[in-house]
């Protein structure tokens, strides 16, 4: 178990080894023979001919592979793929990260990647929606939009050729994250899926899984930030035409506005996180841990689950990270996972 | 140090007042932790302490060395702290300095004990050898491997179990000498004796983050802090040693507040941290 720290008793160790047993033979668990490891050789046909994938390699005439993953093939294709890497983003991921500098006409945001990714100002909306030219003020007024160590929810929009990452943000439901808690996890157990941002209505929790690992779990925000209008999603560039470089609103006064606003938002929602709102965050926080922990995937069905679970049990919220908790929950997934075997 | 966002600040002081923290835990919980015992082979005794995310190590190796003077019966403790620079970025260097000569002298106020010698963790008279010449000299070095916030409560408890998990080799005293001579002493490798470590006390350090103060901070929370209060409270509730850290003061009377928390938390942790240690030298014996 990575990440939670505790040392098991002989009886919880067994119980944990057995679990692990079951898990390793139920349905769905890739055979062992399908593991290689750094320098593995790879069973290819070498008269039929073969495509060199990623994670492969070829050393006197034998394909080796050089990470440890799970061999893949399509068609003449021949790649490994890692189980464990550092996050790989893809254009149209949904990813949460900290700003980190405040550079000329752009933010660098740590993505839990290799670099890290950059936000350009033209790829965020104004205050106020309005569609015009980034000008000089607007550079100079960027801190008012977002800060250093700011957590943001931004989409992925290209991948350069020198591996540098470019978000967006232009559409409403990506901007500033508040009232909540960052959970770090690591990136390979999140699933891509359609849906990233979830409204759990049953607790009244937002829930968002970033592709690159940072899970964001708060209150529900008020619909809509406040420094972004209804105006709808606008890709497209922009190079202001003259009509809205007539208009000579600046970034300074929306700003100063916007921000009173939050302001006074801000505290009413601060008071409004009431004890059990946030009971019902820690604990969804906790359940992560605990997947993440584990190493089990990390979607809303298994959150949930494991909320549940935690609660039909009656564990304390602080308690979901201890042994007892976690070793529960590694023998329920063995037992599920035995079910499915049946049930096929 | 640690990156956090207004809204981050917002919601943990928030938690904090509700004495609902980030993990669920209230004002005055610690977080499980785990003690390995004799990690270390080539010391006299050796401890490990992972709280949270929080790891020490702790090893004591016993020396000999010349009693201090005025005290010709006792043997003495020389405690040690090192910041590993795996623990955080900002420890590459020399940046972990400042860090560990403030924890060493926290420790040091609380296990070494007075000038004559009471008060100190263990018994020093139980390291004594030969009066005024030759004595056991412990020296408790500690690292810190990781850092998640609450370094000095995890040293205190990994020095507790490795001064649990210390044998003191077992010396005959062979040629009979006068008072010039260096005496001549047979120490057995293979015959240790343990020591008393039912008075060695427990660090609890209490953080005040706006209003309230916390037991066992991480790190994000340690970030918030305007003072911070720690106490070494021994298994009978003496307060055996006290630090203040941070710029701002604090009235006497919330001074006199956190030590009597940090004497209630102490009755049901020090309980759990004995049996921990205990259990951790019964898993090392077995294995």
């Amino acid at each position: 178990m990575r990440g939670l720290q505790f040392e098991l008793e002989s009886g919880q160790q067994r119980r944990v080894s057995k679990a692990q047993e079951r898990l390793k033979d139920a349905a769905g668990s890739v055979h062992a023979a399908a593991f290689v490891n750094v320098g593995d050789t790879i069973q290819v046909d070498h008269e039929a001919g073969f495509l060199r994938g990623h994670g492969t390699q070829v050393v006197n005439g034998e394909l080796l592979a050089t990470v440890c993953g799970i061999v893949e093939r399509v068609n003449k294709l021949v790649s490994v793929r890692p189980l464990r890497a550092k996050y790989n983003p893809e254009t149209g991921d949904v990813v949460v990260g900290r700003i980190t500098e405040v550079a000329p006409k752009r933010w660098k945001v740590d993505v839990n990647c290799r670099q890290d990714a950059q936000l350009m100002l033209s790829a965020v909306n104004l205050p106020g929606g309005i569609q015009r030219r980034r000008t000089a003020v607007d550079e100079l007024n960027m801190r008012s939009l977002y800060e250093e160590n700011d957590i943001i929810s931004a989409e992925v929009q290209s991948l350069y050729q020198d591996g540098s990452l470019h978000l967006h943000t232009r559409s409403l439901k990506y901007g500033k994250l508040e009232n909540g808690q960052l959970v770090t996890v690591a990136p390979y157990l999140i699933k891509r899926l359609k849906q990233h941002f979830h409204h759990l209505k049953q607790y009244g929790v937002d829930l968002i899984l970033g592709c690159n690992g940072y899970v964001w779990i708060a209150a529900p925000s008020e619909s809509g930030k406040s420094s972004v209008s209804d105006t709808p999603m606008d890709l497209s560039n922009d190079h202001g035409s003259e009509m809205s470089s007539k208009r000579s609103t600046t970034l300074i006064p929306s700003a100063q506005e916007d921000g009173k606003r939050d302001l006074s938002d801000d505290d009413k929602v601060r008071d409004s996180i009431t004890r059990e709102l946030r009971e019902r965050i820690c604990r969804l926080a906790n359940a992560v841990r605990v997947l993440a922990a584990l190493g089990l995937l990390i979607f809303v069905e298994s959150i949930i689950d494991t909320y549940e679970v935690s609660l039909s049990w009656d564990t304390a919220v602080k308690d979901m990270l201890a042994a007892e908790f976690c070793i529960k929950i590694v023998e329920r997934e063995a037992e599920h996972r035995d079910k499915k075997e049946l049930a096929i | 140090m640690v990156a956090l966002s207004a809204a981050e600040v917002r919601f943990i002081q928030g938690g904090i007042a509700h004495d609902l923290r980030s993990d669920g835990r209230g004002r005055y919980h610690f977080r499980p932790f785990s003690i390995q015992s004799g990690v270390i082979p080539q010391a006299n005794g050796s401890g490990r302490c992972k709280l949270g995310a929080t790891d020490v190590i702790a090893s004591v190796k016993a020396e000999l060395g010349r009693p201090p003077a005025g005290r010709p019966n006792h043997g003495s403790l020389v405690i040690s702290v090192e910041c590993s620079p795996t623990a955080a970025p900002e420890f590459e260097g020399r940046g972990g300095e400042d860090l560990s000569l403030e924890l060493q002298r926290a420790l040091e106020r609380s296990l070494l004990g007075g000038p004559n010698g009471a008060g100190a963790a263990i018994d020093l008279s139980s390291l004594h050898l030969l009066e005024g010449k030759v004595c056991w000299v412990l020296y408790i070095d500690t690292l810190v491997l990781s850092s998640d916030g609450n370094l000095l409560d995890a040293l205190s408890i990994a020095i507790k179990a490795a001064l649990s998990n210390t044998g003191i080799p077992k010396v005959e005293v062979l040629a009979s000498t006068s008072a010039d001579e260096d005496p001549e002493l047979d120490v057995d490798n293979e015959e240790s004796s343990p020591l008393d470590i039912s008075q060695v006390p427990i660090t609890i350090t209490l953080t005040k983050v706006g209003r309230h103060y916390i037991v066992d901070a991480t790190a994000e929370e340690e970030s918030q802090m305007t003072a911070a209060v720690s106490v070494a409270v021994n298994r009978k509730g003496i307060v055996s040693g006290l630090t203040k850290r941070g710029g701002i003061g604090l009235d006497p009377s919330i001074l006199a507040d956190m030590i009597s928390v940090a004497r209630h938390v102490s009755q049901t942790l020090i309980p759990t941290v004995d049996a921990e240690i205990a259990a951790s030298e019964s898993r090392a014996a077995g294995s």
